[in-house]
């Protein structure tokens, strides 16, 4: 029994290495590497409306009390940290009235509509749900030199 | 259901005392404050953030190290990541709220050590109630044997704990406390599922997030609601404010901010509006003088912010800076600085308290920071203004249904020391084309000088009156500060925060209110502040738009205002004059690395918030930044800087981990001088932090 659950462990660490691998080979990647695709923010938009809007204006330039989502300070804010970390506060502290009622998958989704608000590109491939696979992605304001 | 009950009688909850002997109080004389002490919210009841202490001073700022520091994510069920408290230090003990439970803690002041910790479970009334989160401190008293701390939950409980324990005083109120929704003159409700105004204590909108204010054996509170741009309803409860005796918690007296029938005022509220009209409460820090027993209280907006047209008439006492009697609550005199308020100008800082010498003779006066960018002055007996503050005609609007105050009184002096309008001349200038750009996306907003009233917004324009010195404009919450020796005030302003200020019809589901604040061609929304029951308010279903559509109101990323951002002013009350002027905070990474800039040699331009207080001691001003920035000298993050407050040079810095987001306040203690202040936002959750001096020999 106790060896059962040891290899399906490993299985599953193997394959989450393996999906890992595959999503992110070579170096990280920042914002400005198509992180999230259109669809996701569209859908991102629809949740952003009904759950975040409130606080955080319509144009999400913030409210008397909440901070805006786009601009300078924002960008100022997370510049330098990872996706994970914006994840995290969306997660653990959001919607404030009660943090944690949006799905992963919802979270997810606001993210990619602030990337796409904030002028990041869109891509291909969906943003990951996991914070930790989001920590791989790197927040910077400044879009980096073109690769050789 | 069970839960329910549990939670009710957790009651209070938490209380761990670990008070290791530091409270073998001796009998002593009446206690009175130290200046090496911070015995208020603003360090003194005249709401200066004055100490005379200079340990800390310009030769050795850049030498401050941390001493201690304390995170607050425990003190709650979840971090908290806008900390706007300023801590007590008092007969050897920090105070201070904390964590999104609003709990109250003491610590060692040199070490940082958690003495006590009190937390109140409040169930579903916490969580419905419209100011949540640590709030800005509290209040503390003693009559030279007891010690006792009071503070308001954030569903609205006035607290009476022992400074000792941290336990309840049981002889206080109700096993010490008292229940600040009721004994209120008034019936607080809230609309029930069937739309009809009924009394609800649970749900009932009022609370505070202030620090009280005990003056002699009375303890004073005011009200506060949720943000009232787009309120629900022309009906709301009343911010009314009261006196409770210290001992017992007995109710002594009441000022009705919102006059009732036969009281002066309540016919500045045409068609009756004065019975169901709500709001109109002190929400920040009220100023006492002691020794002349009066009481200034800033009164902030009657409901609805931006549109009057449901209370016809002046509005007293909203935005009316009143005085009334610390022993009876009784008014003694009133000015109203905004008539008919439309602009969302609550009077959001304590009032100053400042002996003056004007034109060589001696004057007690209260100095009242403003977001309007006014300092106004007034002799605090009598009321009289210390310099003309003569009635100016203003632009009158034509929102249908809306009354109009034709004339606002505007000071003579001091000048303004913060923008207060939108003028051509004061969009980006960086380069021509930017001026360009600017003027185009103004053209779309109507533009004027303070006071200019706000327009239904249209999608052929204008969307809306654009405005600088309104909603979060000037000065807010932190309020200024005063340096009693120089007679000198020295007052930071957000110097560029545009407030669009745009008007649509609402429709009947969302508010019974005529207009409320939104933009033509979007969804029409309920505003939400923080900590909000926002589950109780279903958003409209949103209407489809791309993301492109939403635009900033700025300049290829670049502020749509020119610099400074943000500044210190210095103000000379005896001659109401500016001193000097500074941009404070490091200019925003957004500027600082605009590739359209390069090249260009742009002065520090401060930063875009309206959040900064001030600490003033014997030779510095000292404010932190509430913005973020990464730059050669230091990673993502913060400075404290301190000023030299005779000339506003800088003098020195010390990072910090995140934003300033509460003021800072000193103290010293056992011959060390510290200095404490809240750092939160973005990624940063809550942190008191204390800064001190390398020992001797370090």
């Amino acid at each position: 029994m106790r060896k059962a659950l040891f290899l399906s462990t490993l299985a599953l660490l193997v394959s989450s290495f393996s999906l890992l691998r595959a999503q992110a080979p070579g170096e990280t990647r920042s914002v400005w590497d198509g992180v999230y695709t259109e669809e996701q923010a569209k859908r991102g938009e629809t949740a952003y409306s009904k759950e975040c809007a409130s606080c955080h204006g319509d144009m999400l330039t913030g409210g008397e009390s909440a901070p805006p989502l786009t601009g300078g300070v924002f960008q100022a804010n997370w510049n330098g940290l990872t996706l994970g970390d914006l994840f995290d506060r969306i997660r653990k502290t959001m919607p404030l009235s009660k943090p944690g009622r949006l799905t992963r998958e919802q979270d997810t989704d606001v993210l990619a509509f602030l990337l796409s608000v904030n002028k990041f590109p869109a891509g291909k491939t969906e943003l990951y749900r996991q914070s930790e696979m989001l920590k791989e992605i790197r927040f910077e304001t400044k879009k980096p030199a073109a690769k050789n | 259901m069970c839960l329910r009950k549990e939670r009710e009688r957790s009651l209070p909850c938490l209380c761990l005392v670990a008070a290791f002997g530091l409270f073998s109080v001796a009998a002593r004389a009446q206690y009175r404050a130290k200046d090496t002490e911070w015995p208020s919210y603003a360090a003194d009841m005249g709401g200066t953030r004055y100490r005379p202490l200079d340990q800390i001073n310009a030769s050795n700022f850049n030498d401050l190290e941390i001493a201690w520091r304390i995170k607050t994510d425990n003190f709650g069920d979840r971090p908290e990541y806008k900390l706007e408290g300023t801590p007590l230090m008092v007969n050897g003990v920090l105070y201070a709220t904390a964590g999104s439970r609003r709990a109250v803690i003491a610590l060692d002041p040199e070490t940082g050590e958690l003495l006590w910790i009190h937390g109140e479970h409040e169930g579903k009334r916490g969580g419905a109630a419209p100011r949540q989160l640590s709030g800005r401190g509290l209040a503390y008293w003693s009559d030279g044997v007891e010690e006792r701390i009071f503070y308001v939950t954030p569903g609205f409980r006035l607290i009476c704990l022992d400074a000792k324990t941290g336990s309840r005083v049981p002889s206080f109120g109700e096993n010490g406390m008292v229940d600040l929704k009721l004994d209120d003159d008034q019936t607080i409700s809230a609309w029930n599922n069937n739309g009809e105004w009924v009394p609800d204590l649970e749900t009932g909108e009022i609370g505070i997030q202030s620090a009280p204010v005990v003056a002699k054996d009375t303890v004073i509170i005011g009200a506060a609601f949720r943000e009232g741009m787009t309120p629900k309803s022309m009906r709301n409860n009343k911010g009314y404010v009261r006196g409770f005796d210290v001992r017992t918690g007995k109710r002594l007296w009441i000022f009705h901010t919102l006059p009732k029938k036969g009281e002066l005022g309540y016919d500045t509220w045409e068609k009756g509006s004065a019975e169901y009209t709500g709001n109109t409460g002190v929400w920040t820090q009220i100023t006492v003088d002691e020794q002349l027993g009066l009481v200034y209280l800033p009164v902030e907006s009657p409901t609805s912010d931006f549109y009057g047209g449901h209370r016809p008439g002046n509005n007293l006492f909203g935005e009316t800076l009143v005085c009334v009697d610390l022993k009876t609550g009784e008014r003694k005199w009133h000015f109203q600085l905004v008539h008919h308020p439309l602009w969302d100008m609550d009077i959001s800082s304590a009032p100053i308290l400042a002996d003056l010498t004007v034109d060589g003779k001696p004057v007690k006066a209260v100095a009242q920071p403003s977001k309007q960018g006014f300092l106004y002055l007034f002799d605090r007996v009598s009321g009289k203004p210390i310099w003309p503050i003569p009635e100016k005609p203003v632009e009158v609007g034509n929102v249908p249904g809306e009354w109009y105050a034709p004339t606002q009184p505007i000071p003579s002096k001091p000048p303004a020391y913060s923008r207060n309008g939108v003028a051509i001349d004061d969009l980006i200038d960086f380069t021509p084309a930017m001026r360009e750009r600017a003027k185009e996306i103004v053209s779309k907003y109507h533009l004027g000088p303070v006071f200019t009233p706000p327009t239904v917004s249209k999608l052929e324009g204008p969307l809306g009156t654009l405005t600088m010195g309104t909603a979060s404009g000037g000065t807010n919450w932190p309020g200024g500060s005063y340096d009693p020796e120089t007679h000198m005030a020295y007052i930071y302003a957000c110097n560029s925060c545009i407030e669009p200020i745009g008007l649509v019809e609402a429709p009947k589901e969302v508010s019974d209110i005529r207009y409320i604040a939104g933009a033509a061609g979007q969804p029409v929304q309920i505003m939400h502040g923080p900590g909000e029951n926002a589950g109780a308010d279903s958003a409209k279903p949103p209407k489809k738009r791309p993301a492109s559509q939403y635009v900033r109101l700025d300049v290829d990323g670049l502020p749509l205002i020119k610099p400074p951002y943000g500044t210190i002013t210095a103000i000379n009350l005896d001659r109401g004059q500016i001193v000097w002027q500074i941009a404070h905070g490091e200019t925003p990474d957004v500027v600082r690395n605009s590739e359209l800039l390069k090249g260009m040699n742009i002065p520090r331009t401060g930063q875009e918030t309206y959040n900064v207080g001030t600490l003033v001691t014997k030779t510095l001003v000292i404010a932190g930044e509430a913005q973020v920035t990464t730059t050669a000298d230091h990673p993502r993050g913060a400075m404290l800087r301190a000023y030299d407050k005779a000339t506003g040079k800088e003098v020195g810095a010390v990072y910090l981990p995140g934003p300033q987001s509460g003021s800072p306040m000193t103290y010293m203690i056992h011959g060390k001088q510290y200095i404490v202040v809240a750092v939160s936002g973005g990624p940063y959750s809550g942190e008191y932090i204390a800064y001190t001096l390398p020992s001797a020999g370090e």
